[in-house]
């Protein structure tokens, strides 16, 4: 195997495992605020059809990421008011999120089908520009996707290093302490899920508007769900999260690669392996109290009611 | 008792929504539904005396309607797209008649309720364009005798079922000409949806028509299990760009992802399905073939109206104007402009054929006979690559 297509191998894992990344730090967040978004796959759809039309409509694939990241925070309020303020069931209440996006995405991704986008320009940089053009082209990156390791250590810092995260934590370990020490469990969770959200919505901008230059529907194709599937993988720790991304990512182009190399090796069984890894962590760590979620994932916080 | 009401009431919209969801593509088929078809049937056809409320309005309205369904969006820019201008011209040339659309069909079970549907609003002719609509549109068939049903792509027949479609591998072999001209790197990627019959034969015959010019080329293929995965497109696609091919072709339903993919990489794309394709490759665009069956459906209405309509299959090529090839792109040289048009004479004129045996697979076996011709229902079930091709035809 020669030095171009390891390095291709790298490059696609980047390229695809951007939006995975951007939407999995977003789940991170939910989830170390004690929310399970199960809706993540539809936020996604709505993100993405929202940006892509707006960059369709403007020409403009900066507006479209800032309306896909704006439209995907906006959409979470919408399960912020039914697990928060409604106390609804989380997982249900995803899914009932999940599907709604498919029908809206649908429709607002309608008149674009087929459409031709501006997409986030390519840059080169300086070091990289030099090298020979094969090899160039593999690492000129967008934007989105230069920002997307920094992202991974500002959320690390958030959540790790900021009185915030500290009181985002321990909404998600036990609501009724936080609260009992001044905390607003109510106010928190609806912030993560803002902020999620808009994470989320990046992901879905950088799979439409710059990786496919398209939207088609149901273009996630399961991304949501392969998010909820890394977070348990990295162990709500955003920077394991860069792994678990890339990984995933990495295992999808090398697949390509063997198949493409006349190798017979199942494209179906390759698909399945985040989620064979997830099971793995998941027997591996499961029940010890060092590496377990976060100790109230998916309930419902009924106290401090005015 | 208050709090706990919530997750019940979560979980009862959950499940209207989940069967909403099984409903098939409810809220992308345009056309309005029509319910309890089976009631109403009998009601209208018994009592004789109704007779000519039903007749009237038929005398005044359009000559035929036509029910046409296709698998995906109409404005893909791609196999659907050309589908549904080729469906269009009908209406063009023939004004009378009334065309019923439904696109997003992708599955066996919203087809049929899609078609029966049609039928309802008066249909005489089903149009079915995707692959998955064949057997639901054979089914209705049987059931519907006065109802004429065209399959674009399929094989089965019957009295009132047939087929029609272009003949792509001809124009493959084209498109091969001027890719084998155009790559330095003499390796040409090729994304795919599935390992089908015909889309093997369609690499087969742009590896042909590469080495009949370049003989040291090589047809790179990567499967994306999907017609319409866009994701996946683009791995794929960058996937063979970081494996040294400079030139990209696909067969998947939307040209959008993969022919954006190779423009952004400086790469040469060829287009297949529509020849819109060619707006996503602006700069690095080689050339492209579409589907223009519209003249040939024109004359199939037109049998169905005047009654002489006969089950045929029906199969044309570049030659009959049922394919067509786009214009050259910017930076095609004129001398490799004139040696694919020259080769596009060739098939044409029958001249070039493009499965003349001997034809050796990939593992050097004999697929094809010295002075045998690959017939097209065997093309069909092709299950093997030509030398110089690489990836795996299973």
């Amino acid at each position: 195997m020669s030095l171009l297509a390891i390095l291709g191998v790298i490059s696609s894992a980047i390229f695809s495992g951007t939006s995975l990344l951007y939407t999995t730090l977003g789940e991170t967040i939910h989830q170390r605020s004690g929310i399970v978004n199960l809706g993540l796959e539809g936020i996604m759809l709505i993100s993405a059809s929202a940006g892509f039309g707006i960059t369709v409509m403007t020409g403009s694939p900066y507006l479209g990421v800032l309306v896909a990241t704006i439209t995907g925070g906006l959409v979470n309020m919408i399960l912020g008011f039914l697990v928060v303020t409604r106390r609804a069931n989380q997982l249900a209440s995803g899914l009932a999120l999940m599907f709604f996006g498919f029908g809206l995405s649908a429709l607002i991704g309608k008149p674009f089908v087929g459409a031709k986008i501006n997409a986030l320009p390519r840059i080169s940089l300086p070091g990289i520009s030099n090298l020979p053009i094969l090899y160039a082209s593999l690492f000129e990156f967008d934007i989105l996707i230069y920002l997307v390791i920094p992202m991974a250590f500002l959320i690390w810092w958030l959540l790790f290093r900021t009185r915030w995260g500290l009181g985002l934590r321990a909404v998600g370990e036990n609501a009724d302490t936080a609260f009992a020490s001044g905390r607003n469990p109510f106010l928190i969770r609806y912030q993560a899920l803002f902020l999620g959200g808009m994470l989320a919505g990046l992901g879905a901008a950088h799979l439409s508007i710059a990786y496919t230059m398209n939207w088609s529907e149901y273009m996630t194709a399961g991304r949501g769900f392969i998010a909820v599937a890394l977070v348990i993988f990295s162990k709500w720790h955003p920077l394991r999260a860069i792994v678990g991304a890339l990984l995933f990512s990495g295992a999808v182009a090398f697949q390509l690669l063997l198949q493409s190399s006349g190798v017979q090796v199942s494209p179906f069984l390759l698909d399945t392996i985040p989620y064979i890894l997830t099971l793995l962590v998941l027997m591996a760590w499961g029940g010890t109290r060092r590496h377990a979620a976060p100790a109230s994932l998916g309930r419902v916080y009924q106290g401090g009611q005015q | 008792m208050k709090i706990k009401i919530y997750p019940i009431i979560a979980i009862l919209v959950v499940t209207a929504l989940l069967l909403a969801a099984c409903r098939p593509a409810a809220p992308a088929v345009e056309e309005p539904t029509v319910e309890e078809p089976a009631v109403e049937e009998p009601a209208t056809e018994e009592p004789a005396a109704e007779e000519p409320t039903v007749e009237e309005p038929a005398e005044e309205g359009p000559c035929l309607i036509i029910g046409a369904l296709h698998g995906g969006p109409i404005t893909d820019a791609g196999y659907n797209q050309a589908m549904h201008e080729s469906i269009m011209q009908i209406k063009e040339n023939i004004p009378c008649v009334e065309i019923i659309e439904a696109e997003n069909v992708p599955e066996e079970a919203g087809a049929t309720s899609t078609m029966e549907n049609m039928i309802q609003q008066g249909a005489g002719m089903i149009i079915a364009t995707a692959f998955n609509h064949q057997y639901p549109a054979l089914a209705l068939a049987e059931q519907n005798p006065d109802v004429i049903f065209e399959h674009a792509g399929g094989w089965e027949m019957s009295a009132n079922f047939a087929n029609f479609f272009g003949e792509p591998p001809d124009t493959w072999y084209i498109m091969g000409v001027a890719a084998g001209l155009m790559t330095e790197s003499n390796k040409l990627g090729f994304v795919a949806a599935f390992p089908l019959g015909w889309t093997n034969t369609f690499i087969n015959a742009y590896a042909l028509g590469a080495q009949s010019v370049n003989p040291d080329v090589e047809v790179i293929v990567a499967f994306t299990f999907g017609w319409g995965d866009s994701a996946k497109e683009a791995d794929a696609t960058n996937s063979l760009i970081n494996q040294g091919v400079d030139v990209i072709t696909m067969h998947v339903d939307s040209p959008s992802t993969v022919l954006s993919t190779a423009e952004s990489r400086g790469v040469y794309s060829i287009g297949f399905q529509s020849l819109a394709a060619q707006d996503f490759a602006p700069e690095y665009w080689i050339s492209g073939i579409g589907f223009t069956l519209g003249s040939k459906l024109t004359w199939l209405a037109s049998t169905v109206i005047d009654g002489s309509w006969e089950p045929i299959f029906l199969r044309c090529g570049i030659a009959d104007g049922c394919m067509e090839m786009g214009p050259f792109g910017p930076n095609v040289p004129q001398d490799v402009q004139d040696q694919v048009l020259q080769a596009k004479d060739g098939i044409e004129s029958g001249d070039i054929v493009v499965f003349t045996g001997p034809v050796l697979d990939q593992d050097g076996n004999v697929a094809v006979a010295e002075g045998e011709v690959l017939t097209s229902d065997l093309m069909s079930s092709v299950d093997w690559f030509v030398q110089g091709v690489t990836g795996s035809p299973k």
